[in-house]
C-alpha cells in the first residue's frame, strides 16, 4: 500500500504514488535550476512537463494502470535525460557564462529513524542529525537511563516532539544527502520493502498497535478517572474556599494550622491557595478532555492563560508565606515563680476540666458576665487545636521550698513583637492542696496568632518528697524516663519520690534489691 | 578532450541542420521529431531537444500549430517558417560545400 497524490501536469491530472511524486519533484526542479539561466526557460520547461504527462499517459494506457509508480518517473527521466545529459549536448547557451551551481544544499533535519529503530528511533535519527555512530548515542542514553532515569523521560519528550522520517525527501534530508536524483539513486539502492526493524522494535509497535486500538478504551476510562477525580477535587476546593471566606471570624483561625496566618492576610491566602491548588486540576480536567475525547490538540493560549492565573496565584502565596516566616525571627520568654505550698506527698493530674477564666468567655464568645462557674472539656488528643506545647521537668529544691515556675517563650518579628506573643500564652494551673491540675493545653489569647509559643514548667521539690504522676502527664515530662517506672498501686499513676541525685521511682528507691 | 570537443560542435551544427530538414517534410510534433533524430542517432534523449526548438522558434525559422490530440491535452506542432526555408536553402548549400570538402580531404591521395 502507497499514499498517491494527484498532480496536475501538462494540464493533466496525474495520480502519482508519494516516492515517485518526489523522485518528479526533484526533477522538474533540477530541469529547471538548468533553464534558469536561459531567456526562454518557462517555455521549454513547459514543454518538457508537457511530453513528461503524455508520456504518463502513455505508460498508464500500455501498463492498463491508473497510477504512476517510481519505476514510471525513472525511465521517463531515463528517456527525457537528466540534467547532466543536457549539459553534454548543450545548445543554445553562450559558454562564458558560468554555470549556475545548484542552490541544493546538503539540508539536515532532525527526524526519527524508524528503519533502524530500537525502540522509535529517536536514538537512530539523532545519531544521523549528529554524525556519530548510533551504537555511542545508545550507550549515552542507556547511561542517562541507569543514571536516575532521566533518559527515559527524554527519550519521551523527544520521542513526540521529533516526526518521523516517512518519504523519501525525508529519510534524505535526515541522512544530509542532498534532495537531488543522485541522492534518489543512492538510497534507491535500499530495498523497497521495510527492514526487519528487530525484536524491540517490533515490540514497541505491537504496544502502538494496541494502545492505538483497544488501548483507547483503557486510556478513555483512565481519562474519566481523571476527570471524575479531578472535578471533584475541583468541587471541594471550591466550597473550602468559600467556606474559609465565609466563615472567617468564626473559630477556625484559632486552630493550630490557621492560627498561624495572620488575620489581613487570610482572605488573599485562602484565594492564592485556592488557585495554585485549582489551577493544575482544572488543566487536567481540560487537557484529559481533550486527549481522550476531541483528538485536538491542546489550546496553546488556553495553557498560557492558566499558566498566568496560576502564576498570579503562586506570587501572594510565595509572597505571605515569607512575612509569616519572617515572624519566627526573633525569639523572647518571660518567668514567672510560683511557690508551692509543702506537702510531704503531691500529686500531678492532667484537668482535663476546667473553670472558665476570663480569656476563655472571650476567646469562645461566651457572654463576659456570666462565665463564672462553667466548665470546659478540653479534649487531651486534641492536638489539630494547638501544637503540644507545654514540657515539664521536675527538679530538686535547694532552698526546702517547693515552687512551681512558668517559662512562656515565643518567636515574632522582633525582640518587643516576640515578647508580646509569649505574654499571648494563656496557661494556668490550679494547686489545690496536695493536688496539682495541670492543664493539658497551650491557649492564646484572642488575635495573638501561633508563633511557636510554648511553656516550659519546672516543678522543685524538697529532697524526701513524694509524687504521684498521672500517667496523662507522661507525654509532657522531660529529663526522666517516666514509662519506665510502672509499679504504683494506684491505677493510671506513677510514684516517685525526690533524692539527693534527682527523681527516683518509688518502686527502684523501697526494694533496691530488685535492682 | 579535444576529439570529444569536436564531436560536440560537429554533432551540434549538424543536430540543428537535421532538425530543420525533417520539419520541413510537414508539420511534425516534437516526439516525432525525436524519434527521428534518435533513429539517425544524433539524439540520445529527448530534453535536449526542447531548447533547441525554442531557440529556432525565437530566431524565426519555425513556429508551431496546436493541434488537438485523440489522448491528451493538445500538442505543439512545428513548421517552417519562409525565414527558415530560406535559411534551410543556405543550409543545404553549406552542406554540400562541407561534404565535398570533406570528400576532397579524403579522397586526395
Amino acid at each position: 500500500m502507497k499514499k498517491t497524490l494527484n498532480i496536475n501536469i501538462g494540464n493533466s491530472i496525474v495520480h502519482i504514488e508519494e516516492d515517485a511524486y518526489e523522485m518528479l519533484t526533484v526533477y522538474l526542479n533540477e530541469v529547471k535550476q538548468h533553464f534558469a539561466r536561459n531567456a526562454d526557460d518557462f517555455e521549454i520547461v513547459t514543454d518538457i512537463e508537457n511530453r513528461i504527462a503524455e508520456m504518463f499517459a502513455e505508460m498508464l494506457n500500455e501498463q492498463q494502470k491508473q497510477v504512476v509508480g517510481i519505476f514510471d518517473v525513472q525511465s521517463v527521466i531515463k528517456q527525457m535525460g537528466s540534467v547532466k545529459d543536457f549539459e553534454t549536448t548543450e545548445e543554445g547557451i553562450p559558454v562564458d557564462v558560468p554555470p549556475i551551481m545548484p542552490v541544493y544544499q546538503a539540508i539536515k533535519k532532525l527526524y526519527r529513524d524508524t528503519d533502524q529503530a530500537a525502540i522509535a528511533g529517536v536514538c537512530a535519527g539523532l545519531g544521523h542529525y549528529l554524525d556519530v555512530d548510533i551504537r555511542w548515542i545508545r550507550l549515552v542514553a542507556l547511561f542517562t537511563v541507569l543514571l536516575g532515569g532521566s533518559g527515559v523521560l527524554a527519550y519521551i519528550i523527544l520521542w513526540i516532539m521529533i516526526p518521523k522520517a516517512e518519504t523519501k525527501t525525508e529519510k534524505m534530508n535526515m541522512r544530509g544527502q542532498e534532495t537531488t536524483l543522485r541522492g534518489f539513486a543512492s538510497i534507491q539502492l535500499e530495498p523497497f520493502v521495510a527492514q526487519s526493524k528487530g525484536f524491540l522494535a517490533e515490540f514497541f509497535e505491537v504496544i502502538g498497535n494496541f494502545i492505538g486500538g483497544t488501548g483507547r478504551i483503557i486510556f478513555k476510562i483512565i481519562a474519566i478517572f481523571i476527570i471524575v477525580t479531578a472535578s471533584f477535587g475541583l468541587i471541594s476546593l471550591f466550597i473550602a474556599l468559600v467556606a474559609f471566606l465565609g466563615i472567617w471570624d468564626a473559630d477556625v483561625n484559632n486552630y493550630f494550622p490557621f492560627s498561624i496566618i495572620n488575620q489581613e492576610y487570610f482572605n488573599t491566602l485562602a484565594v492564592s491557595s485556592f488557585l495554585v491548588a485549582g489551577i493544575p486540576l482544572l488543566a487536567l480536567i481540560l487537557f484529559s478532555v481533550r486527549v481522550a475525547f476531541s483528538n485536538r490538540d491542546v489550546n496553546k493560549t488556553l495553557s498560557f492563560v492558566l499558566l498566568i492565573i496560576w502564576l498570579g496565584g503562586v506570587a501572594p502565596l510565595i509572597f505571605y508565606i515569607t512575612r509569616i516566616s519572617s515572624e519566627f525571627k526573633e525569639g523572647a520568654e518571660f518567668t514567672q515563680l510560683t511557690e508551692l505550698k509543702v506537702y510531704p506527698e503531691y500529686t500531678f493530674t492532667v484537668d482535663r476540666t476546667r473553670f472558665f477564666s476570663k480569656e476563655d468567655s472571650l476567646s469562645y464568645q461566651i457572654d463576659a458576665a456570666n462565665y463564672k462557674g462553667r466548665k470546659i472539656l478540653t479534649d487531651l488528643d486534641d492536638e489539630f487545636k494547638a501544637p503540644r506545647s507545654i514540657r515539664l521537668w521536675i527538679e530538686k529544691s535547694t532552698n526546702g521550698k517547693a515552687s512551681l515556675t512558668q517559662n512562656f517563650k515565643s518567636r515574632g518579628r522582633n525582640f518587643e513583637t516576640a515578647l508580646k506573643n509569649a505574654q499571648g500564652i494563656h496557661y494556668d494551673f490550679q494547686q489545690k492542696e496536695a493536688l496539682i491540675n495541670f492543664n493539658p493545653m497551650v491557649h492564646l489569647i484572642r488575635n495573638v496568632r501561633w508563633r511557636g509559643q510554648e511553656v516550659e514548667l519546672t516543678v522543685r521539690i524538697p529532697v524526701g518528697t513524694r509524687l504521684n504522676i498521672s500517667k496523662e502527664l507522661n507525654r509532657y515530662l522531660n529529663g526522666n524516663n517516666y514509662w519506665d517506672c510502672d509499679h504504683g498501686s494506684q491505677e493510671g499513676f506513677t510514684e516517685w519520690i525526690m533524692t539527693e541525685e534527682g527523681i527516683k521511682c518509688r518502686h527502684e528507691v523501697m526494694n533496691p534489691e530488685n535492682n | 578532450m579535444i576529439a570529444e570537443n569536436t564531436q560536440t560542435q560537429m554533432r551540434k551544427g549538424i543536430l540543428e541542420y537535421c532538425v530543420l530538414l525533417i520539419i520541413s517534410k510537414g508539420q511534425i510534433y516534437a516526439s516525432d521529431i525525436i524519434a527521428e533524430l534518435k533513429s539517425a542517432k544524433l539524439l540520445v534523449v529527448e530534453g535536449t531537444l526542447y531548447p533547441l526548438l525554442t531557440r529556432l522558434k525565437n530566431n524565426g525559422l519555425l513556429s508551431y500549430i496546436w493541434v488537438e490530440s485523440t489522448s491528451g491535452p493538445p500538442r505543439k506542432y512545428y513548421v517552417l517558417t519562409d525565414e527558415g526555408k530560406t535559411i534551410l536553402g543556405q543550409l543545404d548549400h553549406t552542406w554540400l560545400e562541407l561534404s565535398n570538402a570533406i570528400e576532397t580531404s579524403k579522397n586526395k591521395p
